[in-house]
């Protein structure tokens, strides 16, 4: 009994310090921490805090330094600390401090508590079933916790004893091997609640991101509902530890703050945030890179055809998400070329057009099947469409998630697989790819939903700042 | 409220009425799990004592005691099957180096003598054994494990396998 309090301390112990690096992060990231929400300042700390200290793991195996805790965490924590104790840093925390004490109480009404009692029931379900069930799901087994537990017990990051696609980014192993070193033991139930966290903080964030975009908070929190609790994927992601959960929050905070910038409705700050979060994207899964280049690829497109006031100017401003996506690419990039880690280049060799002809009949089934994604995505091609598309920065998510979509039977189309393996292979993999996709597409049902109700009446929406339609604050 | 709003007014609660649908079906959907989850909750039996279900957990956790933690071992069995990333999961960080079950016995013994492997594992299947593990069991360079569990288990004397190609 004791051993497990104290196992459960530690995890909490470890898990709060990945906030508190985070919370430092945004004090150098952003001018005003307090103009963003408490929802997205929790969801983008952790994110932040993620990304800076997997990295930091990765720079000391460049460097040589065998793993231990106070290796992996005393720099970044003093450093973090340091932050806090500059003039921003300490204003930022006096200000917390009297937000906190002086917080309203939330007031709940009808559909919240229905909404609330859902969400409740749900992590009611996947948080044990996350922390108190071994590792199981075969790319969890395979691949990342079969990294992380190598990497625990050589202290760094040994890739000569496995072949568990070497090259594949490492973040996910990487905070679990954090985690165990946290936990001081290989213990794969209780450190995978990592995962419930990360689904918990992508529907924090998309709560956020809703009540950004102008919609009710009772509205925010139906569709934060809908979203978790349609179709089985988003469910079973909450325990399996894979890496597409992490990956679909680093995309729906790219696309997210990217989105709100090209409105205009963005707090000072969001461009350097979204690099993280492109960062993130690039530097969690083998996927990321591509998907990250499409968010900003789709941001371009948007200015370029909308041609807002100093739209060329704000192109420019592209190049910090851009950074943040070499920040998260690079790194890795280069040590496995130094370590001389076989690529999968096996990936793209021919164009197969008849397998690109199956993969529309297999993803149409997968958008429209309950089992997957249950309404969602009917739900978004019956609301979603609109005149007013074409003239909006909407287009920006309308971009990157149909462009996606192209992208994936592409890639189906460029798959070296035989005829008889090529449904299984659609069939381990579409429901993946539609997760990274999955809460961009609830932030455009978010935008449909608000052109419903435009004016909602007593509701109170966090501060935005002044400024035209195309504000050009980074 | 113009036509086209009330439409989709009506979309709307066509989408939630699907969706409150959805959501039972879910309930139905996990409910044998939630409640495999909360037996065991209630009965203590979680973590690693799901894990000690498995027999092949156990033969891993056997194995453990046997092969160093240095050392590599060859793996005969199916990739698809699924049981082998288990096996290299558990016995991590142990070099591990996965081949067919019919693999022919030139090629599984250069592979031995190559990598230096001391640990010859092959997963029982329905399939009688391949000519490359046949050739194991017979020759003097593989001395059987008696480990109990869902495979067999030879150490492997590499040196005695050191005069080149076989086929």
């Amino acid at each position: 009994m004791i051993e497990t309090a104290a196992a459960l301390l530690r995890l909490l112990l470890g898990l709060g310090a990945v906030f508190f690096l985070g919370y430092a992060g945004l004090i150098l990231l952003v001018p005003r921490p307090g103009d963003f929400t408490f929802g997205e300042r929790t969801a983008l700390s952790f994110g932040t805090g993620a990304v800076f200290l997997t990295l930091w793991m990765l720079v000391l195996t460049w460097w040589g330094i065998p793993f231990t805790l106070g290796r992996i965490i005393g720099p970044p924590l003093a450093l973090g600390a340091g932050l806090l104790l500059t003039p921003r840093g300490r204003r930022t925390v006096r200000e917390d401090l009297r937000a906190l004490k002086g917080r309203p109480r939330m007031e709940l009404h009808g559909w919240d508590w229905v909404f609330w009692g859902l969400l409740g029931a749900l992590f009611l379900y996947a948080l044990p079933r996350a922390a108190l069930y071994p590792v199981w799901a075969w790319d969890a087994v395979a691949t990342w916790g079969c990294k992380a537990s190598i990497f625990y017990a050589s202290r760094g990051l040994d890739l000569t004893c496995i072949e568990a696609h070497n090259y594949y980014p490492n973040l996910i192993p990487l905070l679990l091997t954090y985690l165990y070193f946290a936990l001081g033991q290989v213990n794969d139930s209780l450190a995978k609640v990592i995962f419930p966290l990360w689904g918990g903080l992508v529907l924090i964030l998309l709560h956020a991101l809703a009540v950004r975009l102008g919609l009710s908070r009772t509205r925010a929190l139906g569709l934060t509902a809908f979203l978790a609790l349609n179709g089985t994927v988003f469910i079973t992601h909450l325990y399996i530890a894979y890496a597409d959960l992490p990956l679909a929050f680093f995309t729906l905070g790219g696309a997210g703050l990217l989105s709100l910038w090209l409105s205009g409705a963005a707090p000072p700050g969001s461009l350097p945030l979204a690099a993280c979060c492109l960062a993130g994207m690039a530097w969690c899964k083998y996927e990321g890179p591509p998907l990250a280049a499409t968010l900003l690829l789709a941001a371009a497109l948007t200015l370029a055809w909308l041609r807002p006031g100093r739209w060329v100017r704000r192109l420019g401003l592209l190049a910090v998400p851009l950074m943040g996506l070499a920040t998260g690419y690079l790194p890795w990039r280069l040590f496995v070329m130094q370590q001389k880690l076989e690529i999968g280049a096996d990936h793209i060799q021919n164009l197969y057009p008849h397998q690109m002809v199956q993969a529309v009949g297999h993803l149409f089934t997968a958008l429209i099947n309950p089992f997957a994604f249950g309404v969602l995505w009917p739900a978004l091609a019956l609301l979603g469409a609109g005149r007013s598309l074409w003239r909006s920065p909407r287009l920006f998510l309308a971009l990157f998630v149909g462009g996606n979509l192209a992208a994936v039977i592409l890639a189906y189309g460029l798959a070296p697989t035989s005829a008889a393996e090529f449904p299984a292979y659609v069939r381990a993999t579409l429901d993946r790819l539609l997760l990274h996709l999955t809460p961009v597409a609830a932030l455009l049902l978010a935008l449909s939903l608000k052109d419903l109700d435009p004016a909602p009446t007593g509701e109170k929406l966090p501060p935005k700042p002044s400024g035209p339609v195309f504000g050009g604050e980074v | 409220m113009t036509p086209r709003k009330t439409w989709r007014f009506w979309l709307v609660r066509l989408v939630i009425g699907l969706w409150g649908l959805q959501v039972l079906w879910l309930i139905w959907h996990f409910g044998p799990e939630a409640g495999d989850l909360a037996r065991r909750l209630v009965r203590g039996e979680v973590g690693g004592a799901i894990r000690q279900e498995e027999p092949l957990y156990r033969w891993a956790a056997a194995l453990k005691t046997v092969i160093p933690e240095q050392a590599a071992y060859v793996f005969l069995d199916d990739y698809a099957a699924g049981k082998e990333i288990q096996v290299r999961y558990y016995l991590a960080p142990r070099r591990h180096i996965l081949l067919p079950p019919d693999i022919p016995a030139g090629f599984l013994f250069y592979v031995l003598h190559r990598e230096r492997a001391a640990f010859l594992l092959i997963r029982e299947s329905a399939r009688p054994l391949g000519p490359g593990a046949q050739a194991a069991c017979a020759s003097p360079a593989f001395r059987r494990v008696n480990l109990p569990g869902p495979g067999l288990v030879f150490r492997v004397d590499a040196d005695l396998l050191g005069w080149g190609f076989y086929d």
